[in-house]
């Protein structure tokens, strides 16, 4: 096994299960530094699996993950996780900024309790993506775009290297959708990795220039011209994509 | 836990002289609250994370099950260790507490197995560890303070009455031998029952046996006569030492650990990128619980406990939307319930109306017959009134409560009839089907509304100044058509409304 410091990630043979049943299966993915990545796959492909069995929350049966050649453990602070937003209870008593500052509880440590630097740094994450005048407001009081949006200023906060984001997409408005797209490409252009799990077939060329096919295994990974083919979207999907006339992608029958 | 206790009690006496002191500790009811405040203190800290992880069943199930550890750390001590079985020790809290643990760690075994599911297996844990412990206290256990009565409700109406004496001044520990001058000497026959012969017989032979031979502290020694001049003494009652220490430890813990609480209840998955241990910490409140729960177990039994863990968070989530102020409102809500709890149970309604009064008045109303004399168990009033508390919170919470949320969609209710009508009339006036469209006789019609709503609608409408009526038909003002355009406006933006407005 060969790990190369200059992937932001690298993915040896991963594989997790279920009940031994597999869930992703010998997965191998090398990402480089600045990519923008679209992870794409049915229902059950393992997408959210994989993000969770590479940032170490649920056990790993095989393979090994390094982020800049070193792993998980020792490279904490260059990584930024997005989790769905189905994740968590949105009527936990606390506010937007305090959703945001918790992005930074990883740098505090044990103990540190957040304060003036730490305040300013969540107001402009919330700057960035919009959402500065509704900093403290109750976070059941923000529509589920707003809500996304939180997410991902938490993560913006953590001021990570690589991120990884669960369905940031999912279930928001247009409004969002443009904020989210905005923020993914000022990320890249600041030389960072973002990793997001997609729905949407007809947005990927258009937001990403990596995608990664998956279904359980890795159908195919690399750039998006190259890779976001309709014979890899088949393979991924079981035939089960159609496509409108002109040869745009309609959208795969499973979402 | 002694040395301690008496550092407290000469804190205390730079304030108050020894007699106070001990008027104070040895009023039923000045302990019975203190202990009940202190529990429901740290029950409500701790509750409060319970509630916001779902967790709330799990407190039921560990108090429940600490009884388990209780009976066997008391069987331990009595028949292992040959001392004399006290539930305040602190060596039996801690021992029992494990129990708690145990339970939380035999569900996620079961649950685990993946062959139940976690309600299944909670409840598949905690009535076999509590029926074990019931069986245990059934056979093995007769003594007066662990009985089945104890287990449901508790004696905090006897808190005071245990106590650990400390004493400060003229201090004489006496041990009595049998050539004290105050040892009571008897004959006892050695071999009559052997023989089965009367001490009568002359057969019989004795020995001479010191009936109260032994170490006396301070304490025992004034109270049998032994001592000249009275020592000074304090008499504490274990219960306040144990529920303050309780108190104090989930105190620090809340404290320091507040924000590792929040992230990991919060987002338990985030917590553990960062590299927090929500695991590690899950278990460390779960101690806490059992810790908590077997400490109230002497006051209130380990049926009521969950109530002092659960209730007051409950009330509080009705009137903050902030952590912070949750935990500083639910300790408050609890210690409010032990106190008014207490009087309650002595027969007066926040701590100044007779209940009797009362009852005698329903008795005059209806012609009953109703005893009315009142006096109950102080540890069930004392969760009747923190329910009463929650009642309150959920009736009156201004943003939160049954009141303000039924005028509030009442509100929008009306704004929605408004907005309705005011669309209408919009989209038909200065159209050729304006005439019939908008005669105000007929409006209803179009609607399939009330004569009376359209009516109420209408004149609510012309009162704001949204709508004129020009001969028989209506159309919008100025501040009409303004209202209608702001109402499109953030009719598009409807997906950018809260979700619970939506």
């Amino acid at each position: 096994m060969e790990t190369r410091s200059d992937l932001a990630l690298s993915i040896d043979d991963l594989t997790v299960a279920y009940h031994e049943k597999p869930a992703i299966w010998d997965i191998d993915l090398d990402v480089p530094e600045g990519a923008l990545m679209a992870i794409v796959g049915p229902n059950g492909a393992g997408k959210s699996t994989l993000i969770k069995a590479v940032l170490n929350l649920i056990p790993r049966a095989a393979g090994t993950v390094t982020f800049y050649g070193a792993p998980y453990e020792q490279a904490r602070s260059l990584v930024g996780y997005v989790p769905q937003r189905g994740s968590v209870d949105w009527d936990f008593p606390t506010s937007a900024l305090d959703v945001v500052t918790m992005g930074l509880y990883g740098k505090l440590g044990w103990f540190r309790r957040p304060g003036h630097a730490e305040r300013e740094l969540a107001l402009a994450a919330l700057e960035q993506v919009g959402l500065v005048d509704f900093a403290d407001r109750q976070i059941s009081q923000l529509s589920g775009g707003q809500q996304q949006r939180a997410f991902l200023a938490r993560a913006l906060a953590q001021d990570a290297q690589i991120y990884f984001m669960d369905e940031p997409f999912a279930a928001v408005d247009a409004v969002t959708e443009n904020a989210i797209v905005d923020i993914l490409r000022e990320l890249n252009q600041r030389g960072k990795t973002v990793l997001v799990v997609h729905h949407d077939l007809q947005t990927v060329a258009e937001y990403f220039d990596w995608v990664t096919l998956l279904n359980v295994e890795i159908i195919a990974s690399g750039p998006t011209a190259e890779n976001f083919t309709l014979e890899n979207l088949q393979q991924t999907y079981g035939g089960r994509v159609s496509y409108l006339h002109g040869g745009q992608l309609l959208a795969a029958s499973a979402p | 836990m002694m040395p301690v206790e008496r550092l407290l009690i000469e804190f205390l006496l730079t304030f108050l002289s020894r007699d106070e002191l001990n008027a104070f500790l040895r009023s039923p009811q000045n302990t019975a609250t203190l202990v009940g405040a202190l529990i429901a203190v740290s029950g409500a800290l701790l509750g409060a994370f319970l509630l916001l992880r779902g967790m709330a069943l799990t407190s039921d199930a560990i108090s429940h099950t600490v009884l388990l550890g209780i009976v066997v750390a008391f069987l331990l001590m009595v028949h292992g260790f040959r001392v004399e079985g006290d539930t305040s020790s602190p060596w039996l809290i801690l021992g029992a507490s494990l129990a708690g643990v145990g339970t939380v760690a035999l569900t996620e075994l079961l649950y685990r197995s993946g062959l139940v599911r976690q309600d299944a297996a909670l409840g598949l844990a905690f009535p076999l560890l509590f029926a074990i412990a019931v069986i245990l206290v059934s056979r093995f256990v007769d003594d007066a303070h662990l009985d089945e009565d104890a287990v449901l409700v508790g004696e905090i109406g006897l808190a005071w009455a245990n106590t650990n004496s400390h004493c400060f001044q003229n201090c004489q520990s006496v041990t009595v031998t049998e050539d004290h001058p105050a040892a009571k000497m008897t004959r006892q026959c050695v071999n009559c029952r052997e023989l089965g012969i009367s001490p009568r017989d002359e057969r019989a032979e004795f020995i001479e046996v010191c009936g109260n031979c032994g170490p006396y502290s301070p304490a025992q020694a004034w109270n049998a006569g032994l001592l000249d001049s009275e020592p000074a003494l304090v008499f504490f009652p274990k219960s306040i030492s144990v529920t303050l220490a309780m108190t104090l430890l989930t105190l620090a813990f809340v404290l320091l650990f507040y924000k590792e609480l929040k992230l990991s209840t919060f987002d338990p998955a985030l917590a553990k990128a960062l590299g927090f241990r929500p695991g590690a910490l899950n278990y460390a409140l779960m101690a806490l619980v059992s810790l908590v729960a077997v400490g109230a177990f002497d006051a209130v039994g380990s049926i009521l406990v969950i109530a002092f863990f659960i209730i007051p968070p409950a009330a509080a989530c009705l009137l903050t939307d902030r952590l912070a102020l949750l935990l500083l409102l639910s300790p408050l809500i609890g210690a409010a319930g032990a106190v008014f709890g207490y009087d309650l149970a002595r027969g007066l309604l926040f701590g100044f109306l007779p209940i009797a009064d009362g009852i005698a008045f329903v008795n005059r109303l209806f012609g009953l017959d109703l005893v009315e004399e009142w006096d109950s168990s102080i540890s069930a009033s004392m969760v009747l009134m923190i329910f009463l508390f929650f009642l309150l919170a959920w009736v009156f919470s201004p943003r939160y409560g049954l009141i303000s949320t039924a005028l509030r969609r009442a509100n929008s209710r009306r704004l929605f009839d408004d907005q309705v009508v005011l669309a209408h009339i919009h989209n038909h006036q200065f159209t050729a089907q304006a005439a019939t469209e908008l005669r105000v006789e007929t409006l209803h019609l179009h609607f399939r509304w009330t004569q009376r709503k359209m009516g109420r609608v209408l004149a609510r409408l012309r009162a704001l100044n949204y709508i004129r009526i020009v001969s028989g038909g209506a159309i919008l003002t100025e501040r009409g058509e303004e209202r209608v355009h702001r109402f499109r406006a953030t009719m598009l933006e409807a997906h950018n409304m809260p979700a619970s407005l939506a």
